[in-house]
């Protein structure tokens, strides 16, 4: 079935600007540079896969990350394939539709035609372009108005093989009066080689629509370059609260903006991330208002271990005549070895008055006051450590609201503090 | 059993603060450690603790005959001593019951303590304190008020059972209806299997808890010593007649 002449459109534009644009170097004053020097996108293959039945014969990744939760809907792609899709049929009794974008062009073509790429664009660089582009399978959600959606709906990226390009694509819909859950893992197992993730997400929250919002990365050992735009556009007097985890990859260039579109609508962003080893995370949000009486609220903390780097900038933009919008951003990371670097960059555009933003960053080391006081009550140094890191996480965790995926993002960075535990506690001590 | 200092000399980055403090606390016993800001009483609190922050130059610290003057504060803790700071930190995202499970099973590694067990226990000590049960659902300090803070360190003294408590100026910061319960929590916990050493600016927190032995310390050193009429003494005359019999005598 041949493809609606408007995505062909948009895939030969989004080619030009792949082929024209160089590999992109991000580089922040001089001194902070996130390269894809090392990056061989031309060994790397869109690899396609066969369905599956049931999730156990996927990598247990996979099922290990979703735990048995009962979902709403839940699609995987693995590589370039969809491999799994599933709907609750009280769900779809709904009108709840999770599908691969590829069955939704054929199935709701116009509703896809309406939404597709109106916030992303081929024209953000070459991997935006090259998402747009090469995209296959991909995942489309669609909430419609006025029900309320109890269960999670999921979204799982698989990479299991070296060698594999994943090109990637989700649109979310969620329509006006409604309540969902979306989240998106991206997962991998630990493997020899590169692999890279583009990808494009973007979701549209309806007016009174009420949003959570959770993406968990965890692409584990591997060389996964993860490469993402992921936008979301909220209605008037919508809310959508967004919980990013972004807890391993070897290299990640991720542009997280969220645009409080209309009077009246909500944004919260919490942010976490962990990077360890020689993991390289650059992270670019924005919190954007284009419209008046709009709110938002920004907090993201990291931790650093080993040699990582982790750089986090965060803007607040509020437009021309976005009068009576109020927002603040906060960002800190925790280094917790001498050779990890962390940078937090808050920074504000506002061309309007008769608004209220701020913003404040720190980059921290572990209180010597907190862990003697922790150890005078009998706790070893590092796992006083642990519990203050672990604390200092809490504050964005609990935000999830979600049991089993702050059970996850527990486990993985108590799982990472021990793994770094002697260097950890070496730190400490020697300060 | 004993908590035992012996000639301790302590120094921070610039200056030496204790200039040779000899003190004994046996199990059992009360004892005051009055003096007026500056004296170095908390110096001497942070250094039976082992705060990193304070080196000792000489002398030593005993517990029980075995010297720990060396040994880390975690080590001191787990053989039982206890201090409960003046300005305790706060710890995020750690719930006050989270780190009362945690500090009580630091001591019992291999044998923690079960829910339900534990639980009675917190309820039981919360009584006494009169505690706000939601109170343990809140972030250790986060945002708790001077008296709230100093109950939390005796609810963590009760929790803890030390053989050895160091109470530093836990009257501070507390009016009377607080004083008294933090002075009524006390006196529940005196006993015979604990020894306390209570350091203080003021002497009301001593119309609640009796000491059975009173030291004053001025600049460094441990001026006079004596039973509860010291306090008393103290109460009417203030610091400045003992920094003049000091003087004089010196």
């Amino acid at each position: 079935m041949p493809s609606p002449t408007f995505l062909e459109e948009r895939r030969k534009a989004a080619l030009e600007v792949f082929e024209r644009e160089p590999l992109p170097t991000w580089r922040r004053s001089g001194f902070w540079t996130t390269s894809l020097r090392k990056l061989r996108l031309d060994e790397l293959e869109p690899r396609r896969y066969d369905p599956v039945s049931s999730l156990d014969e996927l990598n247990p990744v996979v099922s290990e990350a979703l735990r048995d939760e009962e979902l709403a809907g839940l699609i995987v792609q693995r590589g370039a394939s969809t491999v799994y899709t599933q709907l609750d049929p009280a769900a779809a009794e709904q009108g709840v539709m999770v599908m691969s974008l590829e069955q939704a062009l054929e199935e709701h073509p116009d509703l896809v035609e309406r939404w597709y790429m109106k916030r992303l664009s081929e024209n953000e660089g070459k991997f935006p372009a090259a998402s747009a582009a090469f995209w296959t399978g991909g995942a489309f959600v669609y909430v419609p108005r006025d029900v309320v959606v109890d269960k999670p709906i999921q979204v799982v990226w698989l990479i299991d093989e070296a060698g594999t390009a994943q090109y990637a694509h989700t649109l979310g819909i969620v329509e006006d009066g409604s309540k969902a859950y979306i989240r998106e893992y991206n997962l991998a197992p630990d493997f020899e080689g590169q692999a890279l993730h583009a990808g494009g997400f973007e979701l549209y929250c309806r007016p009174s629509s009420n949003v959570k919002l959770a993406h968990l990365q965890d692409w584990g050992s591997g060389e996964v370059h993860d490469i993402s735009t992921k936008r979301v556009e909220i209605a008037a007097d919508a809310h959508c609260g967004w919980v990013p985890a972004v807890l391993g990859g070897h290299l990640t260039k991720q542009t997280l903006d969220i645009v409080t579109h209309e009077r009246g609508s909500d944004m919260r962003q919490n942010g976490l991330y962990f990077t360890e080893g020689n993991e390289h995370l650059d992270i670019f949000t924005t919190d954007l208002h284009e419209a008046g009486d709009t709110t938002g609220d920004t907090v993201w903390k990291g931790a650093l271990t080993g040699e990582s780097r982790a750089s986090y900038e965060g803007l607040i933009e509020i437009v021309f005549g976005a009068q009576n919008s109020h927002t603040y951003l906060q960002t800190h990371s925790m280094l917790l070895s001498p050779k990890a670097k962390a940078d937090s960059i808050p920074s504000l555009i506002v061309k309007t008055d008769n608004v209220s933003a701020s913003h404040g960053g720190t980059v921290g080391e572990v209180d010597e006051e907190q862990v003697f006081y922790m150890m005078t009550r009998g706790l070893h140094r590092l796992e006083a450590v642990r519990i203050l890191v672990e604390g200092y996480f809490e504050e964005v965790i609990q935000k999830l609201e979600d049991d089993r995926l702050e059970e996850v993002v527990r486990e993985r960075i108590a799982g990472k503090l021990t793994e770094a535990a002697e260097q950890v506690e070496d730190y400490i001590a020697q300060r | 059993m004993s908590l035992e200092i012996q000639n301790l000399h302590v120094r921070t980055e610039d200056r030496e603060i204790l200039h040779g403090v000899d003190l004994v606390v046996r199990k059992g016993e009360t004892h005051a450690l009055m003096g007026p800001n500056g004296s170095g009483k908390s110096t001497l609190a942070n250094t039976i603790m082992g705060n990193p922050n304070y080196e000792v130059t000489e002398g030593k610290i005993l517990l029980n005959g075995e010297d720990i003057t060396e040994a880390d504060p975690d080590e001191r803790a787990r053989a039982g001593v206890f201090m409960a700071f003046q300005y305790p930190a706060t710890i995020p995202g750690v719930s006050v019951a989270n780190f009362l499970r945690m500090a009580v099973n630091a001591k019992r590694p291999d044998d923690p303590i079960k829910v339900k067990e534990f639980g009675q226990l917190l309820r039981q000590n919360m009584d006494l304190l009169r505690i706000d049960p939601q109170f343990t659902s809140r972030y250790l300090n986060e945002g708790f008020s001077g008296g709230e803070k100093k109950r939390a360190e005796i609810l963590q003294l009760a929790m803890l059972k030390p053989e050895f408590a160091v109470l530093d100026e836990t009257d501070s910061g507390l009016d009377i209806d607080a004083l008294k319960i933090v002075a009524d929590g006390v006196n529940a916990l005196r006993g015979p299997e604990m020894g306390g050493l209570i350091i203080t600016h003021y002497t009301r927190i001593l119309n609640y808890v009796r000491p059975d032995f009173v030291h004053i310390m001025i600049d460094g050193r441990i001026v006079r010593e004596g039973g509860p009429e010291l306090a008393d003494h103290l109460e009417e005359q203030g610091y400045d007649w003992i920094r003049e019999e000091v003087g004089a005598g010196a």
